[in-house]
């Protein structure tokens, strides 16, 4: 049994997915580069895959002709719950893709894709909630930052979304858990790995101000007649509070 | 007004705008500009929720909490002796623009008293919009309120800027407004909802014609309606709400329930708001916009309220046990949508998932269908899914056994149950 080595990145796995397919290995393991904890997990021999664009390209190609666009974004979602086995249960999903054709996304009750669609919907769920929960500090010469601490690695799937939207400013979201960063430079972002902080970002004259406002309005908002702190924790988790501004204590 | 501190007059106008319920910030798609701040989502977003457990997706604030009219339900009404305050359009530009930034917020909901005029009052609402658009470039969301009995072409003016134009109902029929609200004619509301109307359906035509013609209210027109203030019935709330949404193209009816503010005799006086009241009433709201239902079939002359122990979609079917059991491998996804406990992600994972597989009991849980509810109006495969076969009585008794609990609801499972609990954060 042959284990390949990716970089840790989606593209890194396409690339290894593709090769034991050319190779035509059917029985294939994979391990994250760096993922200590998987190493002396398996017993084969080690390859190494080397990330190339090009060669992703051509999988994400053949797959989305034979299964569909949806399909592959659902593997895409799926793949960075970074959960333990995703890389074998996408395996087996984009090899079925490829055997199967449309009927990929009919076979909903039945595995892999039952589990694939799952997970795919927590990761595009918690991405979702991103949108609504990233808070942005004005840190000196205008430049915004903010620390997140997603369960799955969300990054790609916002970056873009605050491209859209906060184009005005520079600014990083960074990503505590994983230490990596989606940052943008007023053109394009880009993903920046082990990010390291050395010290609290020093903050904008005005950045306390607005900050108080807002938790002021935060607070006002509620109608006490409708009290309901159950009703919110559901929709705001206590895990997310750390990094809310509003939730945070002055 | 002005002279009281920012943080305060913050307060005290968010207080006021608060109990206007319509929070969503859906409807807009629109994508950012290189250098500008703001772009607005289809689905809408919320950014954080309340200690009440609801949404916040704008920054809802009145421009000013004094007004000249006297409305008997309103926290604002003239003969309210409360701190009054306001803020200067420049003020409200730069919160919008600072806590949008910082991804508070989707935007803006400004709303306001009547000052002076409704003119007057409505041109106040447009320059704060338009210095929003014009000076700042917001791309952002913004909902403004239409000021009662406001001129036609201030209205025209006010979609030009705004995502979403509103105005509230407020009481459901013309004896309650005539009472409570004696300075707002009927006709001051809905003539400016009609014109609404009037205005998305030229914009839509004249954008088939050209992309390049202007937008008006892309997201269109809402409006509130208050619960239990006044004796109207349910019957008569979702007949009014079926003809707004069908007759003048509502893109929300929101329901607020009446929280007593005011000791007016011509109010009543509740012990508590009648939220689960206002529960069925966006259960039955969510039956006439998604599921197909007409307000006639929910309510009649012979059952004119809404049944309290059950959603309203359990209820009707209780009532027409003879259309079922239905089989699931086959009905059409119409007949799913009216099987209790199926809602829309259900039946289109089901109408999907049929195509590939036969479906049994094993399959619709897979599939995350639940079939608490569900499984006895189903059959899977001729087999039927609720155990021993139920005649009416029974099966309500039945199907209440998990609901009997101590006699106060517990909210949360109450929000829990609705068919979409985005009804109140503001998806579409
Ligand atoms: S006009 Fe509006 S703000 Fe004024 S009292 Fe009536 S409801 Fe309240």
């Amino acid at each position: 049994m042959t284990v390949y080595r990716f970089d840790g990145s989606f593209e890194g796995f396409l690339c290894a997915v593709d090769y034991c397919l050319d190779i035509g290995d059917t029985q294939p393991e994979f391990i994250r580069d760096g993922d200590v904890q998987a190493v002396g997990l398996f017993a084969g021999e080690v390859r190494e895959v080397a990330t190339l664009r090009e060669c992703a390209l051509t999988l994400r190609k053949r797959f989305v002709e034979a299964a569909s666009q949806e399909a592959f974004a659902t593997a895409r979602y799926a793949f960075h719950s970074h959960k333990t086995g995703i890389e074998l249960l996408l395996w087996r999903y984009l090899t079925l893709g490829l055997q199967v054709g449309r009927r990929l996304c009919l076979m909903l009750a039945e595995e892999p894709v039952h589990s694939v669609n799952r997970i795919a919907r927590q990761v595009s769920h918690e991405a979702h909630k991103y949108k609504g929960f990233v808070r942005f500090r004005e840190v000196e010469a205008g430049f915004l930052y903010a620390q997140i601490e997603p369960e799955a690695d969300i990054l790609p799937f916002i970056a873009p979304h605050f491209v859209g939207r906060v184009g005005d400013r520079p600014w990083m979201i960074h990503d505590l858990r994983r230490n990596q960063a989606a940052l943008y430079d007023l053109t394009s972002w880009r993903l920046i790995r082990d990010v390291e902080l050395s010290a609290e970002p020093a903050l904008s004259a005005t950045e306390h101000d607005y900050a108080a406002l807002w938790q002021r309005y935060f607070q006002r908002h509620a109608i006490a007649e409708r009290h309901n702190p159950k009703l919110q924790q559901q929709h705001v988790p206590l895990r997310y509070r750390k990094h809310l501004t509003e939730f945070i204590i002055p | 007004m002005i002279t009281l501190p920012l943080e305060q007059r913050l307060e005290i106008l968010a207080d006021s705008a608060k109990y206007d319920v319509s929070c969503s910030s859906s409807g807009s798609s629109r994508a950012g500009k290189a250098g500008a701040l703001g772009n607005t989502t289809s689905s809408g977003i919320c950014h954080t929720w309340t200690a009440d457990g609801r949404c916040i997706s704008l920054l809802k604030i009145l421009l000013t909490n004094a007004c000249i009219f006297d409305c008997a339900y309103c926290l604002n009404r003239r003969s309210n002796d409360i701190t009054r305050a306001a803020m200067t359009p420049d003020e409200v530009v730069d919160l919008t623009m600072n806590f949008y930034r910082r991804n508070y917020i989707e935007g803006l909901f400004l709303s306001t008293g009547v000052i002076r005029t409704a003119d007057y009052t409505m041109e106040q609402l447009i320059a704060v919009a338009q210095r929003l658009r014009e000076v700042e470039r917001f791309n952002g969301y913004i909902h403004l309120k239409l000021v009662p009995g406001a001129d036609p072409l201030l209205i025209a003016q006010a979609g030009r800027y705004a995502d979403r134009v509103s105005i509230n109902i407020e009481l459901p029929s013309r004896q309650s407004l005539a009472l409570l609200a004696p300075d707002k004619p009927r006709e001051s509301v809905i003539n400016p909802m009609r014109q609404v109307s009037d205005l998305l359906a030229e914009a839509r035509e004249a954008r088939t014609q050209s992309r390049r013609a202007p937008r008006f209210a892309p997201a269109g027109q809402s409006t509130q309606l208050i619960v239990g203030a006044t004796p109207e019935s349910d019957r008569d709330i979702i007949t009014l709400t079926e003809g707004l949404y069908h007759k003048l193209e509502l893109k929300r009816v929101y329901y607020s329930a009446y929280i007593p503010g005011s000791v007016d005799s011509r109010l009543p006086a509740l012990p508590t708001p009648p939220l689960l009241r206002e529960h069925r009433l966006y259960q039955a709201d969510w039956l006439l916009r998604f599921y197909g239902f007409a307000a006639s079939e929910l309510l009649d002359a012979a059952h004119p309220n809404l049944d309290m122990r059950f959603d309203p979609k359990s209820d009707w079917a209780l009532r027409h046990l003879e259309l079922f059991p239905v089989e699931v491998n086959r009905v059409d996804y119409e007949v799913l949508l009216r099987v209790p406990g199926i809602g829309v992600r259900s039946a289109q994972r089901i109408v999907q998932a049929r195509r590939g597989t036969r479906l049994g009991e094993a399959e619709l849980k897979k599939l995350g269908v639940v079939l608490k509810r569900a499984k006895y109006f189903l059959t899977a495969g001729g087999r039927y899914l609720g155990g021993i076969r139920l005649d009416g009585p029974r099966l309500m008794e039945r199907m209440l056994a998990p609901a009997r609990r101590p006699a106060h609801l517990d909210q949360l499972e109450l929000f829990a149950t609705m068919p979409d609990a985005s009804a109140l954060t503001g998806e579409l």
